[in-house]
């Protein structure tokens, strides 16, 4: 069942206003682990440490600094950056529409679900325009204090809510300044053919998290004073480039 | 700017092995501040600290425990952990492609890029092209640290992507919330229609990113004229402890967690 609704207000745009109840739509189960002193096996925590004196710096005197040139700041109070988030309101304001297709999965953080509020005024309407027409909603709210640049979506049935990430925050493929290679139009057609013959429905629910119970077992085998045999990671031989072609060559001749 | 790799390995589909490391896609918080010592004006790291000895400790020093009672923990090590699936701690094994159109973006959690390594970089490009031409992804499951990932391998801008995916045991139902009525409201649904073609345009992250940076800059004018910048004190550069890949993944996997609750 999805959780308790964490945030109510209404989408916004044109001439068109749905209230909304906002919900969470992920619930992550991990096991947990904490980081420990190997020596005393005390717990440890993460401390902000000044680069110059070495030593930790308590909270209160941490501060925020833009950088405007190496090694130069200046001093930005939270309160100053509070002032560039929009007041504190109930509105999903959305700015434009975008086709779903465009935003690129990097830019998509925390998924909310979206409950019609009070009464049905337009949801149905909104959701189905959406997904007829294949189109994501670019939008601003504020939340705890906190704006959101976010995508309106929906699945169908239920309109939904991801922030986005803001550019400037998505390191640029640019940065990772790959080789540019030239690649045969033989190698590129057998490797088109061979993902073609490797595709199959996406269906998630084939996959489950098989490594949390084993990792279970082994917390248990350890509490019981086990010993564990350590295994060898598998590490694959890289194909070297001037065997590519027979690589894959090989490769759709199994698969075909 | 050299990335620093999380973890390094082999990405596979097939008979084809490509050696690879993987970097952050994403930088968490605002970038384009950083934090500071108020009184030296000098910039601050993130260390794990003992609250003990009250010293700072060195990667090497750190070790997982899973709690079991108060201040009781069953300490893992790496190994132990690497042994747990060790057929995938190494490697990306491409289990099938999918059509990214038929994955639902609700799946989607966090990026990462993959990069070759000496050697790979032929292998590498052919996977980003052949998956451009296609819109296909691969589909595997990879242990990085002490969780195994489903990912959905990519290809962005000329490089591989590897989003994590959430498992569907994860994802809450959502038909106690959705709205109970059917009702298609087709006049209300033309008159949105109508008002969403005036609207659209493509999608462009560069600009809302701006538009922050804007609102951000107008306040630090201000400032920079009440005020001149401050200085921090040099630092010989060679301290040389990045933390090892895994300790760097732990730590942004332990301040998600930490965010959460």
């Amino acid at each position: 069942m999805a959780g308790r609704a964490i945030w109510n207000g209404h989408i916004h745009f044109g001439d068109t206003n749905v209230p909304v109840k906002l919900h969470s739509a992920v619930k992550e189960e991990r096991i947990q682990f904490h980081l420990l002193h190997r020596r005393d096996h005390v717990k440890l925590r993460q401390q902000m440490v000044c680069a110059y004196e070495k030593l930790p710096v308590p909270t209160e005197e941490q501060a925020r600094g833009y950088e405007v040139e190496e090694g130069k700041y200046i001093i930005v109070d939270p309160e100053e950056l509070e002032q560039t988030a929009p007041e504190s309101s109930r509105l999903i304001e959305v700015h434009e529409f975008v086709r779903t297709e465009q935003i690129d999965p990097v830019f998509l953080d925390r998924v909310y679900y979206l409950e019609p509020d009070i009464h049905l005024k337009g949801y149905n309407a909104l959701a189905g325009a959406l997904k007829e027409m294949d189109v994501d909603g670019i939008c601003t709210w504020t939340m705890r204090k906190r704006s959101y640049l976010g995508a309106l979506q929906t699945s169908g049935k239920i309109l939904r809510l991801s922030s986005l990430r803001y550019a400037d925050e998505v390191i640029s493929v640019k940065s990772l300044e790959l080789q540019k290679i030239v690649l045969s139009e033989k190698e590129l057609k057998i490797g088109s053919d061979l993902i073609d013959q490797l595709t199959a429905p996406f269906q998630p629910q084939k996959f489950e998290d098989e490594h949390r119970k084993k990792l279970q077992d082994l917390i248990s085998r350890k509490a019981r004073g086990e010993k564990i045999a350590i295994l060898r990671p598998r590490r694959l031989k890289p194909t070297a480039p001037d065997k590519l072609l027979q690589a894959l060559e090989a490769s759709l001749k199994k698969v075909a | 700017m050299a990335l620093q790799g999380i973890w390094s390995g082999t990405i596979s589909f097939s008979l084809v092995a490509i050696p690879v490391q993987l970097v952050r896609a994403v930088e968490t918080g605002r970038v384009s501040f950083r934090m500071l010592h108020s009184k030296d004006y000098s910039p601050l790291r993130r260390r794990m600290y003992c609250p003990e000895e009250e010293t700072m400790v060195p990667p090497e020093e750190i070790i997982r425990g899973h709690e079991i009672g108060p201040d009781k923990y069953i300490l893992i090590t790496e190994e132990e952990l690497e042994s747990v699936t060790p057929e995938r701690s190494r490697t990306i094994e491409i289990v099938e492609f999918i059509d990214m159109k038929e994955v639902d973006p609700i799946y989607f959690d966090h990026p990462y890029y993959l990069v070759p390594s000496k050697g790979g970089e032929k292998a590498y490009q052919l996977l980003v092209e052949v998956m451009r031409r296609t819109n296909k992804a691969g589909l595997a499951k990879f242990v990085l640290g002490e969780r195994e990932y489903l990912v959905a391998v990519k290809s962005t801008d000329g490089a591989l992507a590897l989003i994590t995916l959430h498992y569907s045991r994860e994802i809450l139902p959502d038909e106690d919330i959705s709205p109970k009525e059917g009702t298609i409201e087709a006049e209300e649904k033309s008159r949105i229609k109508k008002s969403i073609n005036r609207m659209m345009t493509d999608f462009d992250p560069e600009k809302y990113a701006d538009g922050r940076r804007k609102k951000i800059m107008d306040i630090l004018k201000k400032k920079l004229k009440e005020k001149a910048a401050v200085e921090a004190p040099e630092v010989e550069e060679a301290e040389g402890e990045g933390p090892p890949d895994l300790i760097a993944a732990l730590q942004e996997s332990m301040r998600k967690v930490k965010k959460k609750r």
